[in-house]
């Protein structure tokens, strides 16, 4: 047979046939596209297609109205992972410290007006967590480097817009070991700036974690496994959130992710991670909670471990209230007293009057607790008022962000409690108040 | 006698050296107009002369480049216009309607692949189809035709280069507003120039427009035409170059042996284009946003690599301006000023036309070097 015959023209019309075939194939193995159009942009996005069936982020945060990519970037419009993943803020978390202002900012949203609280990023970078002044400040003082326990340094350089306080400082410069520096300080900065909301979590279970501000509002599980409905992402692969979801409910599990896991070796400069995790599996849930929270050396009292973490220590001072505190006690704002008063005083109590109050937003948003103007909610000393604390009439309502669970509070007042009037801090509490737990 | 018997007996006939009109001093006209009478030529054959030189219609000779960058030409248009329906060239929609013909529009992205890679291969074939005609002495007594070629060329380059701008991604619109700056360097014209090409002082809405309009209608409207020239002047020229120096008649060939083994070459192209379509998709990039500041050196696309390289070392206007006219004006003299005889056609590596040859190859590996370099980087 001739090359050139018509055989052999019949033969490549059959191999571009072939090929046309293998065309239709792959046109037919095309996903349909799932389009969204969200009201805020107007720019239609096909991020859904492959996503589909992956969690809304959260009410205040209707996919209908933002879509993905106002807060993740990307290009929104590519089928192609590689492309459509390309320019997204901060990879998987559009909330780490380095990209929020671009991802969570916005006059309108986290980066607006500081008398509406909408200052949320300005202020967390305040925040002792993001600063880790305090222990900067401790180890710094402790080796000679500075000559009290005021912060000066903080892993970021910051400044404060707020009016100078007698706790706070007005800035902080980045810290940075000098070759001058005594070598345990040098050896601190090089093993030990592993615990703010920056720094990288460890990969292993209990440390999963994500980082700024998800690092508290986006919930992991001890084994850091995805537990939600969005098929392309794995849910055997280890160091995903459980579930695409932002919250303000947030268990003491999740603080748990940095809070207490581990202690310092001073001489070495090194962290040691608990070996005495998990708890016992026939642990109940308070013996549970005292044993994967608390170390063993502390002294707690019954609302300290039936609690969240989140129910006293405030939302002003977790994310800061934007002042730079030089330490983790001179931002605390809530003692005993806050909720339970003294002998001689109720707990401070203040009516909520304006319908823009930020308490009645932050009820709102956790949605675990009701709260309306009218409301008489305890006050903290520095005026944030706690909505989950409220007067019911006759008696002090506590209601847990986390889970919704509402306590009846005590109050210190016509009690026998033998308080001095000037030992308010906790630790002359626990003298009293250890553990108290259920008879065995 | 069955079909393929018949057929076997006419290839035979066709393909031996037809002995019976060996001893032929001329073509026998009675005999073509015969064959006329007897059977009309369709449109496909009427395109060709009725015989060819036997030895220079074997496909050996030509590897059928020229035939093929016409076909890879039809295909961009075809394609090119199909894409049209979809394509936006507004900085607010351009790289969106790229991602509707990429990732929305059924068969969208068997389009969009099919315009890449023939625009890729025909640059590809066309500097084949040009390096064939070099080294096999194709241009000699055709000058004309060579200079219309070389036209076809540029014309060539610039419509790759204005489709990859209408890609609109982060690469492609860096590309654009430094390969358009080359313009500026030149003295006296160069800053009304550039001013002409983008519309404007700075790249833009106008620019985007401009490429577009220059690359689905201005520059495809001439390639159309000199392509049509270009072709027919081989046909006025009795078809392909051949061969004159044996004595006596060269043997010849009937239209229809060539326009199969066309035909089998335009079948293998077209599925090797479709074959490469499905399997690898064109690039495509993060959308362009100019009024963010460069953050990695923009790549020229490959043709233009070598052009890119000499920028790393000479001035703008010697680089980027004069150094690429004075290859294209020296390849376009090569028959004028270099071998302007008609002796050696049709033969490779033919002796007269070695300064020729010589002087174009080693254009072409120093284009070639200069590319690798810019690849490898």
């Amino acid at each position: 047979m001739s090359l050139r015959s018509e055989r052999t023209v019949a033969a490549a019309a059959i191999v571009l046939a072939v090929v046309l075939l293998a065309a239709w194939g792959r046109q037919a193995r095309q996903p349909a596209a799932k389009q969204i159009i969200p009201t805020l942009t107007n720019r239609p996005e096909l991020c859904l297609t492959c996503h589909d069936g992956i969690e809304e982020i959260s009410a205040s945060h209707p996919v209908a109205a933002f879509g993905c990519t106002t807060c993740h970037g990307g290009d929104g419009l590519a089928l192609d992972a590689d492309l459509a993943h390309t320019g997204m803020y901060g990879g998987r978390n559009p909330a780490d410290l380095a990209v929020a202002d671009v991802a969570c900012g916005g006059a309108k949203c986290h980066s607006g007006d500081p008398a509406a609280g909408r200052d949320h990023i300005q202020r967390v970078n305040t925040s002792i967590q993001a600063t880790y002044a305090g222990a900067i400040a401790q180890v710094r003082h402790t080796f000679g480097a500075q000559p009290d326990l005021t912060a000066r340094m903080g892993v970021h350089a910051v400044q404060s817009d707020r009016p100078p306080s007698a706790e706070a400082v007005a800035s902080l410069a980045a810290f940075v070991a000098h070759p001058t520096d005594p070598p345990p300080l040098q050896q601190f900065a090089a093993n030990c700036l592993t615990c703010h909301l920056a720094a990288q979590p460890i990969a292993a279970p209990y440390f999963y974690r994500a980082t700024g501000c998800a690092a508290c509002h986006v919930l992991y599980d001890t084994d850091g496994l995805y537990r939600g409905g969005d098929p392309s992402i794995s849910r055997t692969e280890p160091g995903h959130a459980s579930a695409h979801r932002l919250t303000t409910a947030i268990p003491y599990s999740q603080c748990d992710h940095c809070h207490n896991r581990g202690n310092y070796n001073l001489p070495r400069m090194a962290f040691i991670a608990r070996t005495d995790l998990p708890a016992p599996a026939d642990a109940d849930a308070p013996a549970r909670r005292l044993a994967e929270y608390y170390q063993p050396i502390g002294q707690f009292t019954r609302c300290e471990w039936e609690l969240d973490c989140v129910d006293c220590h405030t939302a002003q001072e977790a994310m800061g209230d934007g002042h730079i505190y030089s330490n983790q006690a001179d931002a605390q704002d809530t003692q005993c007293l806050t909720c339970h008063g003294t002998l001689s005083e109720p707990p401070k109590l203040a009516t909520i009057t304006d319908p823009n109050d930020i308490a009645l937003r932050q009820a709102q948003v956790n949605g675990k607790y009701a709260l309306q103007v009218g409301d008489q909610v305890v006050v903290t000393e520095r005026g944030e008022k706690l909505g989950h604390v409220r007067w019911s009439g006759d008696h002090l309502a506590l209601t847990m962000k986390a889970t919704g669970q509402t306590y009846r509070v005590p109050l210190v007042q016509g009690t026998a409690c033998e308080q001095k009037p000037d030992e308010q801090a906790s630790r002359y509490c626990h003298a009293c108040h250890d553990h108290e737990l259920p008879a065995p | 006698m069955g079909k393929l018997d018949r057929q076997r007996v006419k290839e035979s006939s066709l393909q031996a050296v037809k002995p019976a009109k060996a001893s032929i001093p001329e073509y026998d006209s009675s005999e073509r107009s015969a064959v006329m009478v007897h059977r009309r030529p369709n449109f496909f054959y009427h395109l060709h002369p009725p015989t060819l030189p036997a030895r220079e219609s074997r496909f050996g000779y030509t590897f059928g480049l020229g035939g093929i960058s016409l076909l890879l030409f039809l295909a961009l248009g075809v394609t090119g216009v199909l894409e049209m329906f979809i394509y936006l060239p507004t900085l607010a929609d351009a790289a969106a309607s790229v991602r509707q013909i990429a990732y929305l529009a059924p068969f969208g992205w068997l389009l969009r692949n099919m315009h890449y890679w023939a625009g890729q291969m025909m640059v590809g074939t066309v500097i084949l189809h040009m390096a064939r005609v070099v080294l096999s002495g194709g241009y000699k007594g055709r000058r004309s035709n060579w200079l219309i070629g070389m036209a076809l060329l540029a014309l060539t380059l610039l419509l790759d280069f204005t489709g990859y701008v209408l890609r609109w991604d982060q690469d492609t619109a860096w590309a654009l507003v430094m390969g358009t700056n080359l313009v500026n360097a030149i003295p006296g014209i160069g800053p009304a120039l550039y001013r002409l090409l983008i519309g404007g002082q700075t790249v833009g809405q106008a620019t985007l427009l401009r490429f577009y309009a220059w690359h689905v209608l201005g520059l495809a409207l001439v390639a159309t035409v000199l392509i049509v020239w270009h072709s027919f002047r081989v046909r006025r020229d009795g078809g392909i170059s051949h061969r004159k120096s044996a004595p006596g008649p060269a043997p010849r060939v009937g239209r229809e042996q060539l326009v199969r083994t066309e035909a089998i070459a335009a079948l293998l192209t077209l599925a090797a284009l479709v074959g490469l379509s499905v399997l690898v998709n064109a690039p495509l990039g993060p959308a362009a946003n100019l009024s963010v500041l460069m953050t990695a050196e923009p790549r020229a696309p490959w043709f233009f690599l070598w052009i890119q390289e000499l920028l790393r070392s000479a001035p703008v206007f010697l680089a980027g301006v004069l150094a690429p006219l004075a290859v294209f004006t020296l390849l376009s003299v090569l028959p004028y000023a270099l071998d302007r005889g008609p002796a050696g056609v049709g033969e490779w590596f033919n002796r007269p036309g070695r300064l020729a040859q010589g002087v174009f190859l080693a254009l072409v590996l120093a284009v070639i070097a200069l590319t690798a370099r810019g690849l490898l980087r």
